[in-house]
């Protein structure tokens, strides 16, 4: 096979088709994408995380406490599973406002997932608990844009032999790899 | 965290409810506490049966058997815990690699030389004249990254080893003579402390390996099958000056060992029970003493620093940036 569009390749491996290498994208992919790239590529690549670090903070548990709302969890293919209020929504729930670029992204791309894999057109709810806001997310041309380029920046990561090298982040110190990074 | 419970009695340990429970020969009971546990250290005769082990397996904690002459046995590992494939093929390919090899063999040994030279430093410092030894040593480490074969390397180790340990005999107390490394069995009392602080060491790190997903049994420096858990040779090697040698020089300068803690015989030399009790106190002691981390911005404990240089090793073999071994830096 010819060199791919990772999108493409998502969307044929999504969908069982026959594939040389198949690709698959999970929200907290979408998320670490945003958060940090070398994040991203101790995930794809299974290295553990130090469950004994108390400092790990950051992970999507908090979202099931975070909000009394209904909801319900949709698995789609087990790879993403998207989040549904009783209205049909998808929502997704971000305890602090620094996650809030990160959580966007990813509730971009089920919109987008269930778009394109599923034939679903839904509408998005970024919801903030702490400061009691929602704000509506829609799949506009944009977005679709904004998520088609994360899938390709991610393929990159992912595909690559090496992690981008360690760099100093705001999200560093809350972060299972931090000694995996700095023990140097 | 992290506690490891020494076991000197004879007597079996069981599961008892949701804990662990030794019973001692005169009927003592004691429960040790396992949420916080890395390891158990077996050192006594003590039975056991399957039900203790899953207990144990459940909560991930390892245990290590010291058999006859305080020599290691082996260890019970908990199954849960990192597995990994992609960790164990990098491994292998860099084993196989013969560059690759020797190198993290090397660095191995350049970071062994450092923390050796550190201690002999420490009593340069303090009214011994030990320039000849710092010069030799420093000399050997500036050798090794010459070296193109795995012996090679193994050589120059082994001659600043013994240009170390030369050092003992000013710096130990009257009493306690050295004289060179003797093993199997040990020879004399400092040699009794270095054999059993070294397996201590060396079980220290088979725990920290543990941690990781790399495969204990494939190692660089040591060759694979030396010992069951040859790369815990490789990685001890790094510590043992820090950990075994500040322990037995601390224990001895303080007359906190005598005669009666040993049993000479014609040929050798071993630790008795509270001998080994003295000793596993104060290595405890050590692995729990903190520092202050260049790199993570927090104090860690030398016990952790085991662990970190297994992280350390795992993402060199990984992600391919370079492996820097543990040297001491205080
Ligand atoms: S510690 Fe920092 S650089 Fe390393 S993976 Fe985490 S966020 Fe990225």
């Amino acid at each position: 096979m010819s060199e791919a569009d990772p999108v493409e390749l998502l969307l044929r491996s999504a969908r069982d088709e026959a594939v040389d290498v198949s690709f698959h994208v999970t929200g907290v992919m979408m998320q670490y994408y945003v958060v940090c790239e070398r994040e991203l590529w101790f995930e794809s690549r299974d290295i553990e995380i130090d469950r004994d670090n108390p400092s790990v903070v950051r992970g999507t548990q908090v979202d099931n406490t975070a909000y009394e709302d209904k909801r319900r969890n949709l698995s789609i293919d087990g790879r993403i599973s998207p989040d549904l209020l009783d209205d049909g929504r998808v929502v997704e729930v971000k305890p602090s406002s620094s996650l809030i670029e990160p959580a966007r992204l990813q509730l971009l791309y089920y919109l987008w997932y269930l778009d394109r894999v599923a034939g679903v057109e839904k509408n998005g709810v970024l919801a903030h608990p702490r400061e009691k806001k929602r704000e509506t997310v829609e799949l506009t041309d944009e977005a679709v844009q904004r998520v088609e380029d994360a899938i390709r920046g991610i393929f990159d990561v992912v595909k690559s032999d090496s992690p981008p090298t360690a760099e100093e982040r705001p999200f560093c110190e809350s972060c299972a790899y931090y000694d995996f990074c700095w023990s140097c | 965290m992290n506690d490891n419970y020494h076991i000197f009695s004879d007597g079996r340990v069981e599961r008892h409810n949701d804990t662990v429970r030794l019973i001692t020969e005169d009927d003592e009971k004691k429960y040790l506490p396992i949420e916080n546990a890395e390891a158990l250290f077996l050192h006594g005769q003590i039975d056991f049966n399957t039900r203790l082990i899953s207990f144990l397996d459940d909560h991930g904690v390892a245990m290590h058997v010291f058999g006859w002459n305080d020599y290691y046995a082996g260890s019970v590992m908990p199954e849960r815990g990192q597995t990994s494939g992609q960790t164990v093929v990098k491994q292998v390919r860099a084993y196989d690699d013969p560059d690759h090899r020797l190198d993290i063999a090397t660095e191995f040994v350049s970071g062994s030389i450092h923390n050796m030279r550190a201690n002999v430093a420490y009593y340069d410092n303090r009214g011994f004249d030990f320039a000849e030894a710092l010069g030799d040593l420093g000399h050997r480490r500036e050798e090794i990254s010459s070296v193109d074969a795995i012996d090679e390397a193994m050589g120059v180790e082994a001659g600043a080893r013994r240009a170390y340990y030369a050092t003992f005999d000013e710096i130990l107390p009257d009493g306690f003579v050295f004289n060179g490394r003797k093993y199997n069995p040990p020879n004399n009392k400092v040699n009794s402390l270095i054999s059993f602080g070294n397996s201590l060491v060396y079980a220290s790190v088979v725990s920290a390996i543990r941690a990781t997903a790399l495969d204990p049994t494939i190692s660089y420096l040591h060759e694979p099958g030396e010992r069951r858990y040859s790369l815990a040779l490789d990685i001890a090697d790094l510590f043992k000056p820090l950990l075994t040698d500040r322990v037995l020089f601390r224990l001895v300068n303080r007359g906190q060992l005598s005669a009666d803690d040993f049993d000479t015989e014609l040929n050798s030399c071993l630790l008795t029970e509270s001998g080994r009790k003295t000793y596993s106190k104060e290595f405890e002691k050590t692995l729990e003493e903190t520092i202050e981390h260049p790199n993570l911005n927090r104090k860690v404990s030398y016990q952790y620093l085991l662990r970190l240089e297994a992280y350390k090793l795992k993402k060199h073999l990984l992600t391919g940036e370079a492996y820097e071994p543990f040297e001491r830096w205080w």
